[in-house]
């Protein structure tokens, strides 16, 4: 009690002010009837903004399960392209609904944690075993190729990142079909090497490099950069063609990993040369 | 010194009886287009003696302005302006400080700290509580030209009444 009563020594005119002052203006807002319509006025404004600022926070919020439902949608899309199918058709006049069988089926996954600056780069996705994520899987973004899942738990994954020095891409030249492998020189994260293009082969700069399905972990036709610079090599039958990433591997977040149904076959066949 | 109470319960009534009875009619009609109001009743806020208690000071400038409000039906406008100006009186004060410092024991009235000192100090408090009334009285940001002109307007003519009084009564408390 004492020290509520020095509370009130110290601060008495300070509290005394501001009570007298909420009574006066209750009583202004209350009994005259202008200053209550403007103040009824505001304080709608005032709600309003609050709403919004809230309205746009839930949002914000929302965005998630949104990131969710637009990969599990676009998963859907990748599925329907033709170069995620086995084609069945064989000298047949025209293609019929079923000829095209499913081949390539997708996972939406987000990276939870990326490097590319070490010469062996690797990701980490929140997706495993659990959601049928296996090792040698192919994983790619809406840009282009990110890597190949090399370890994979319960619930995440490890993935060798195309900026890796061991990583090999099968890849050709659009509209053309020379085909050589894409490496990573440890420099410049943007750029990759294709290699083992001939000195012959006709294309110049600008040109774009796709995958080719050759190795049955990505899909053909996946856009991975432009040639930026071609480099004859004296003594080398080989071009040095430098590419220009399409894809960021800086700012990569959501990805999907590459399930082939058909894998199991050429491991058989593999199995069958080996022996 | 210990008729201070009676002093100001006095000057309380007499202020309040002339803001009502004289210069609320006289004001009447001058308010819309002359931006004319004038208001002496701060004058009872600003010649309360030096050792007032804040809280007796804002107590009672809280019953001037809501009975000032009881006869302009503007319920708590008069009083919301009153307790500003009587919280924020010591600063003012404390600028005009002279050099050998207050007696806590005087009023600061015109007979006591001169005519230039009382004239600066009334100056101040007065385009306080005018500022203050009429921005309340608007209500809104939004009239901040028409608060502006007319406390311009008043300021003058009430600083006049303020003056007339004081060249009449010419209090020492």
């Amino acid at each position: 009690m004492r020290g509520l009563l020095q509370l009130f020594a110290a601060y008495g005119g300070g509290l005394l002010f501001v009570l007298l002052e909420a009574i006066s203006i209750t009583l202004i807002v209350q009994y005259n009837q202008r200053q209550g319509e403007i103040a009824s006025n505001s304080m709608g404004l005032f709600t309003a903004y609050i709403d919004n600022t809230s309205d746009w926070l839930t949002d914000y919020l929302g965005l998630k399960n949104e990131v969710i439902k637009l990969q599990s949608k676009n998963i859907k899309l990748l599925e329907q392209l033709d170069n995620a199918r086995y084609s069945n058709a064989v000298f047949r006049d025209s293609i019929k609904e079923d000829s095209l069988k499913q081949m390539y089926t997708f996972i939406g996954a987000n990276v939870i944690s990326n490097s590319i600056l070490s010469s062996n780069n690797s990701l980490r996705l929140d997706r495993g075993s659990r959601q049928g994520v296996r090792p040698n899987m192919g994983v790619i973004s809406d840009g282009g190729i990110v890597g190949i899942v090399r370890n994979t738990t319960e619930h995440f994954s490890q993935v060798m990142s195309v900026l890796h020095s061991q990583a090999r891409i099968n890849a050709s030249i659009r509209n053309s079909s020379y085909f050589g492998t894409l490496t990573w020189d440890g420099k410049d994260p943007r750029y990759m090497q294709l290699n083992a293009i001939p000195r012959y082969a006709e294309f110049k700069v600008g040109d774009i490099i796709e995958s080719n399905g050759f190795s049955q972990i990505f899909p053909s036709g996946i856009v991975l950069g432009v040639i930026s610079h071609i480099e004859e090599v004296p003594g080398n039958n080989f071009l040095k063609i430098q590419v220009e990433l399409a894809n960021d591997m800086a700012k990569v977040r959501y990805v999907y990993v590459v399930n082939n149904l058909m894998r199991y076959e050429h491991d058989e066949l593999d199995k069958a040369t080996d022996e | 010194m210990n008729n201070a109470i009676p002093i100001n319960i006095i000057r309380f009534l007499g202020l309040l009886t002339l803001q009502v009875l004289v210069l609320k009619p006289i004001s009447y009609g001058w308010d819309g287009p002359f931006f004319i109001n004038f208001i002496v009743y701060p004058l009872f806020i600003i010649l309360l003696p030096l050792r007032t208690p804040m809280p007796a000071a804002l107590l009672s400038a809280f019953a001037m302005g809501i009975l000032v409000d009881l006869a302009y039906d503007s319920w708590g406008v008069h009083a919301a302006a009153s307790v500003l100006t009587a919280y924020l009186r010591p600063w003012p004060l404390k600028w005009l400080q002279p050099r050998e410092g207050y007696n806590v024991n005087h009023s600061p009235t015109r007979k006591r700290m001169g005519m230039q000192w009382f004239l600066g100090y009334a100056s101040i408090m007065m385009s306080f509580h005018l500022f203050a009334y009429f921005s309340l009285d608007a209500f809104s940001p939004y009239f901040i030209k028409s608060i502006l002109l007319k406390t311009a307007f008043s300021f003058p003519l009430s600083m006049i009444f303020v003056l007339i009084i004081m060249y009449i009564f010419n209090p020492e408390d």
